[in-house]
């Protein structure tokens, strides 16, 4: 245990580790929250040339959208939906330019676009939601049925495949509850997202020298010449990589669920997920969502320490360490969309490389003739290659120096 | 306590760095000395168990230090050539963190690391980061943290590399009276820091011991091969390539050099008494380009 401390704190201390932390906590919740939700991701539109422009008054416009969405009774109906439409045109028509961007205009587009096509006027310039005639937008969930039928078999997703998906779909409640979606959309579909892509920069930085910098410092000598050897100081080593993975997601999931909280509050936890988008078919919920979201950082940023510290011991150079670590991550991401869809499948099941956002999606693992939910195998697979891989972290660094 | 080395080889290739190297070393101080490339510090890495041997082995006390593990580590204290350190680390911090690798109890540790700063005069430094050390201070650490543990065997190799003349005389003393019933083996190229502590002297070149015995054994072999010689200064450069030259002193107008060489180099030299230096110069003239 004491070894295990003294590594923690000798990582702790050195300048690289702190700057790597304080960027990626300025970048993640300075920028990628709170700013965000304050500024240019919900501040009201001041010069409408870019999301900078905004004015700073996120947190009042927010409080405001929220408040909008509750008046429309908190369940989506069709009466809700047309409702919803009328009063935005309306407020179109009297000009009310600041009161439109209280409203769900962007998600409310989205489902018309996807449930009622045939009502887009492509000669028109304007959203759907400024034309559409809110008395013909009837049978909402039967034609969300119907479109994510055809959505499985364009797919390709048809048999024991589509009856799977909709034994997962029955689940979901309906009618969906209805609050203010905006937020969740944003804080679900990239800010949670985008974390784990954002730590694997850090932690590769950081972790590449775990290992390999014993070389670097020149003391791997003095470390093996020492009581308790290799093998207890690897142990401590690997211990301290989780720990700092830990340290680290910690701080930026904290920090972005205190600022969430400030200014969204918890308004709109139990709205199902198909309200951000309308074919998913997971039976869960925007906190469930949210809950497995930063599951999926955790355990993918755990598992990716566990590959980079195992490069770190197998190669003696730290910035060979961090170019394949972050290789591992960012070579897959980068050449995904050349290859066919089932190693694209594949290759997201490497740490951090899939997205939490495959809640949303309708993909599936068959293995050994079993369907498999992919969010399963995502939050699951990556977490076990990186604990796999710390044996042989262990293994290969004895290996080296003993070489 | 006795550390034997059978037949000890370390092959890289078709490079044979040490080659079937045998000796048994008792509590003493034992010099390794030779050339750049002569195979001391391979040596000294088996030594400590760093390094595997590609044949022979290496028994303290009967047992193969390899398999003795943590048993091995925990009496051995090594001072690397390539002594490296942790550069945020202060230097009581960073012989802490070698104590706690070394297995000694923090409270333990604590005075002895306060006991050797004092002894290698780094206790006016104890709180500053190494990183802002000079050579010779950096080279104190390491000697501290390889004497950390007490051990009973305690290889240095090239301690005195970086240290100015008092340092140097300073960490002579804390050998001599560090040795006693332990085995202190320290390799180096700086002559007079064998002559001055060295119970046993071992030459080393092309991975052999060619020598082995006491400073006064291995002076007596140079003795009658150490002449001196007065010449004029354009006879001087002449005499400096066809043989070894160990030094030259100008006298009025005359030159005197001290030649080493098997046979009288001339009529006119006299021989003279023989040092460590002159013999290690006897068998390395050729390495280094001393001629």
């Amino acid at each position: 245990m004491e070894l295990f401390w003294l590594e923690h704190k000798k990582l702790w201390r050195k300048k690289i580790v702190k700057i790597c932390v304080l960027l990626c906590f300025v970048y993640c919740v300075i920028f990628g929250s709170i700013l965000s939700f304050q500024w240019f991701g919900f501040g009201s539109s001041d010069d409408y040339t870019s999301a900078f422009g905004n004015n700073f008054d996120g947190y009042t416009v927010i409080k405001d959208s929220q408040e909008y969405a509750l008046s429309f009774g908190g369940e989506l109906t069709d009466e809700t939906l047309q409702k919803i439409v009328s009063n935005y045109q309306q407020m179109e028509a009297d000009g009310m330019e600041e009161e439109l961007e209280k409203t769900d205009w962007q998600i409310v587009n989205s489902w018309l676009g996807t449930l009622y096509p045939e009502l887009r006027d492509t000669s028109n310039y304007k959203t759907m939601i400024s034309y559409v005639d809110p008395d013909k937008l009837t049978g909402f969930y039967e034609r969300r049925q119907q479109v994510l039928d055809e959505f499985l078999e364009v797919s390709g997703q048809v048999g024991a495949e589509k009856e799977f998906l909709h034994q997962i779909e029955r689940k979901v409640e309906k009618p969906f509850r209805y609050e203010w979606v905006e937020g969740w959309s944003t804080l679900l579909g990239s800010m949670v997202a985008d974390l784990g892509v954002v730590m694997a920069l850090f932690l590769g930085i950081v972790l590449s020298s775990l290992f390999a910098g014993e070389w670097h410092d020149n003391t791997s000598t003095l470390v093996l010449t020492t009581r308790n050897g290799w093998g207890k100081i690897a142990l401590a080593k690997i211990l301290t990589g989780l720990a700092f993975t830990v340290e680290l997601f910690a701080l930026l999931a904290v920090s972005s669920v205190i600022s969430q909280l400030f200014f969204m509050g918890t308004a709109g936890w139990n709205m199902p997920i198909q309200n951000i988008k309308l074919i998913a078919v997971a039976p869960m919920n925007m906190l469930q969502a949210e809950i497995y979201e930063y599951a999926f950082v955790l355990l993918g940023a755990i598992g990716f320490a566990g590959i980079v510290m195992f490069i770190s011991a197998a190669v003696k150079n730290n910035v060979l360490t961090l170019l394949l670590s972050l290789a591992v991550v960012y070579g897959p991401m980068m050449i995904a969309e050349y290859l066919p869809y089932e190693m694209q499948k594949a290759l997201d099941l490497i740490p951090l490389v899939g997205s939490s956002t495959d809640i949303f999606r309708t993909n599936t693992f068959r293995i050994l003739g079993k369907l498999i939910w992919s969010p399963y195998l995502l939050i699951t697979i990556p977490v076990l290659i990186g604990i796999l891989c710390m044996p042989f972290a262990i293994k290969s660094w004895s290996r080296r120096m003993k070489a | 306590m006795e550390l034997s080395l059978d037949r000890l080889t370390k092959q890289y290739g078709r490079k044979i760095a040490v080659d079937c190297v045998s000796a048994t070393l008792k509590p003493g101080v034992y010099g390794l000395l030779g050339a750049n490339g002569a195979g001391k510090t391979t040596l000294m890495r088996m030594l400590c168990a760093v390094l595997e041997s590609t044949s022979g082995e290496v028994l303290l006390d009967g047992k193969e230090i390899t398999s003795m593990g943590a048993d091995y580590r925990n009496v051995l204290g090594y001072l690397p050539q390539d002594f490296g350190y942790y550069p945020n680390y202060t230097a009581v911090e960073f012989l802490m963190y070698i104590a706690a690798l070394k297995g000694i109890p923090k409270n333990v540790a604590k005075k002895r690391v306060t006991e050797l700063l004092e002894v290698v005069d780094l206790s006016h430094v104890a709180n500053k980061k190494v990183k802002t050390f000079s050579g010779g201070m950096k080279q104190r650490v390491g000697i501290a943290q390889a004497l950390l543990n007490n051990p009973k065997i305690l290889i240095l190799d090239e301690p005195t590399a970086g240290l100015d003349p008092k340092e140097r005389v300073r960490f002579r003393n804390l050998l001599s009276e560090y040795a006693g019933d332990k085995i202190v083996i320290l390799s180096t190229h700086i002559v007079s820091d064998i002559e001055a502590i060295a119970d046993e002297v071992l030459l080393m070149k092309k991975g052999k011991f060619v020598l082995q015995g006491t400073v006064p054994e291995l002076i007596h072999k140079a003795n009658g091969k150490v002449w001196e010689l007065s010449v004029s200064p354009q006879e001087a450069r002449q005499w400096q390539t066809k043989t070894t030259v160990a030094n030259l002193r100008h006298e009025g107008k005359e030159i005197i050099l001290r030649i080493i060489s098997d046979n009288m180099p001339s009529e006119r030299a006299v021989p003279c008494e023989a040092t460590l230096e002159d013999l290690y110069l006897f068998y390395f003239s050729t390495e280094e380009g001393v001629k």
